[in-house]
């Protein structure tokens, strides 16, 4: 009861006039970059990052919010009408999104079914957050500084592990992460480090030019392949409202599912690394062991939303290590944490009991930008179209323009541009390499939480390792660490001996 | 003999590597890795973080000798050049008259669209920057070396 009681403080603190407004336009950015094909949520919270500057932190936070919560939706558009997922999780929703839409002529339901699921799905995944998330903070409060490190260095080699093509290159870059970080100020005494005698690089790497260039630049430079593609919807009716709504008989189909994926998808959402593309898959996998009306893969109400429902309730479930541990489930989400420090909250156990106003507003907005999204989802339905077909070609000078006066923005320097151009290329590089950037940026994100506890931890221990073994839950995070780094090695020595095949 | 031609799945590893040393040295010989009273140093925690990096570079090289190398198409480039170019006439005529060039130039020259096309898209792109960063967020942007001089 006393987590409603301050679900409804954080609804108080939402709900004046200017944060509406601004949970209303992060809907409505987010729905528009999370859906144009090719930009995706990562580089769309990145690019979208320097508007919040203007608000004070707790607007600020809640349009964050709203944005992320916003592209989770926008993915799905594109994979519906055009066979083109617009993020990685939208990737299942095209499965029966399209064939709904082009073979079963009914574009307008399937896009109508892909947001009532993600309503659905992520209204329960921010319910069990408003349960789970003070639950998760209390048993923070009982980590040290050991269990900390431990439990930091598993969230960041498991992304790495699990992100991107190869385990390998995820934890290189997650370590490249970690040092690019260490630049600047030595974390606890103050003293610069790593600055390499100039001056822009006492205060370190900034954070938005670094992650604007790393996806949304690195990004602007990929879709030149993409220049001369021509995006063509082939819908043989016009979209509208009134064409869209479902019967009676659509949505008994679509509830059991929605809910089903619902509730796995969050549990999904709080594990780091899993986060809201593998929610996506399992609610689709788990799907087939239930009953469909048509089968799935042949335009099936069932299959868009047990994949939306999943992916949206995943978005919101990760949001309970990001508040409760200060650990983001993914690069999105790392990005979100890194907006947060910007604005000084430091996300972790003590967030709720010294931030209430910020953890439950944030919280709160959730549920208002959830609402709103879902209503201005169905009303951009009719304009869908020409918004998904804006050619590449134009898109790429308006991001490149985008990434420019952002990178310029954070510092009122031309030094937020250089940066940002150099991650830019940098980021372009390692992705055609197969270096996924995302457990970069999460790493960027965590170092100093990591370096401090770790420091901690050894002053604590007079240098012995033997702290991170006697407390069991450090000790058992500390196994699970050795299993995630040495998988790719032993692998590696196996292959090499030919006991496994290559 | 033949000799294995160096691909960029092999030097990026190299390059990681190489930022390892650096860090570990510094870490060592600038920053101090340990003290006896005070413990850990500066330099205790990137030190450690470049030797895992060392480590995982070599397995990473070992793995990018089988790979299949990378192409990187010129036209990729472009927007970088681009930028390059927006950044160096940023000091001469300031940053919203270089935007409105490269809009106008890639539009225009490069996607060869037609000037109504181009227009548009320069009048979104513009109503961006000065909607949202100009009036907006306030950011002053640079004004560059001619406004200066007939300024002040």
């Amino acid at each position: 009861m006393e987590n409603l009681q301050m679900l409804f403080m954080g609804f108080s603190v939402v709900l004046t006039l200017e944060n509406v407004l601004v949970t209303m336009l992060g809907a409505v950015l987010g729905l528009i970059v999370g859906a144009m094909p090719g930009i995706g949520s990562l580089a769309g919270v990145a690019l979208l990052l320097p508007l919040t500057y203007k608000f004070n932190p707790t607007t600020a936070i809640i349009m964050l919010g709203s944005l992320y919560y916003a592209n989770m939706y926008g993915g799905s558009f594109s994979a519906i009408l055009l066979n083109i997922p617009g993020d990685s999780p939208a990737v299942m929703t095209a499965l029966d999104g399209y064939p709904m839409a082009t073979k079963r002529n009914r574009p307008g339901q399937a896009l109508f079914t892909a947001n009532m699921s993600s309503f659905i799905g992520g209204l329960i995944g921010m319910l069990i957050l408003t349960f789970m998330g003070p639950l998760l903070a209390d048993l923070g409060l009982k980590f040290g500084p050991a269990e900390m490190t431990a439990l930091l260095l598993v969230a960041m080699t498991s992304i790495g592990w699990l992100v991107g093509e190869s385990p390998t290159k995820g934890v290189v870059l997650t370590m490249v992460g970690i040092l690019l970080a260490s630049m600047g100020m030595d974390t606890l005494t103050g003293s610069p480090r790593y600055d390499f005698g100039n001056m822009y690089l006492l205060g370190g790497i900034p954070f938005t030019p670094f992650v604007i260039g790393a996806v949304g630049f690195s990004q602007v430079l990929k879709l030149m392949e993409e220049r001369n593609k021509k995006v063509e919807a082939h819908l043989n009716q016009k979209l509208t409202i009134r064409g869209s709504l479902l019967t009676l008989h659509d949505f008994r189909r679509l509830v059991p599912p929605a809910i089903r994926s619902g509730f796995m998808g969050t549990f999904v959402g709080v594990l780091p690394g899993a986060g809201a593309t593998t929610g996506a898959f399992l609610g689709y996998a788990a799907q087939k062991a239930f009953k469909s009306e048509e089968p799935l893969g042949s335009g099936a109400i069932e299959g868009i939303a047990s994949c939306e429902a999943a992916n949206n309730a995943a978005a919101a479930g990760s949001f309970a290590p990001l508040l409760a541990l200060g650990i983001p489930g993914s690069g999105t989400g790392a990005v979100l944490l890194g907006g947060l420090m910007m604005w000084g909250l430091n996300p972790g156990p003590l967030l709720f009991s010294t931030n209430p106003d910020f953890a439950w507003g944030l919280i709160a907005s959730l549920f208002l930008a959830n609402l709103l999204t879902l209503i201005i989802a169905l009303g951009i339905i009719p304009f869908l179209v020409k918004i998904l077909t804006v050619p590449v070609k134009m898109l790429i000078p308006i991001i490149t323009v985008v990434c420019v006066v952002g990178g310029y923005s954070t510092s009122n320097s031309m030094y937020g541009v250089i940066i940002m151009f150099l991650s830019g290329l940098f980021g372009y590089i390692l992705d055609r390499n197969g270096y996924g950037v995302a457990p970069m940026l999460l790493a960027f994100v965590l170092a100093p939480l990591l370096e401090s506890n770790m420091r901690k931890a050894f002053i604590i221990s007079h240098g012995s390792m033997g702290i991170f073994f006697e407390k069991p839950i450090a000790a058992f995070l500390i196994i699970v660490l050795f299993a995630i780094i040495l998988t790719p090695v032993i692998k590696f020595v196996l292959r090499k001996a030919g006991v496994l095949k290559k | 003999m033949q000799t294995k031609k160096i691909t960029s799945k092999m030097v990026i590893p190299v390059v990681t590597a190489v930022i390892a040393v650096l860090f570990i040295y510094l870490g060592i010989t600038k920053y101090g890795f340990w003290h006896e009273l005070r413990g850990p140093l500066p330099g205790f925690f990137p030190t450690i973080i470049g030797f895992a990096l060392l480590a995982l570079s070599f397995l990473a090289f070992l793995g990018g000798r089988k790979e299949e190398d990378t192409k990187y198409p010129i036209e990729n480039w472009y927007p970088a050049l681009g930028v390059i170019g927006i950044m160096l006439a940023t000091l001469v005529i300031g940053m919203l008259p270089s935007l409105a060039i490269f809009v106008i130039l890639w539009l225009k020259v490069f996607e060869k669209y037609n000037w109504k096309t181009t227009f548009v898209g320069l009048v979104i792109i513009m109503a961006i920057v000065i909607g949202a960063f100009v009036m907006w967020l306030g950011v002053p942007f640079p004004k560059g070396l001619i406004y200066n001089l007939i300024a002040y």
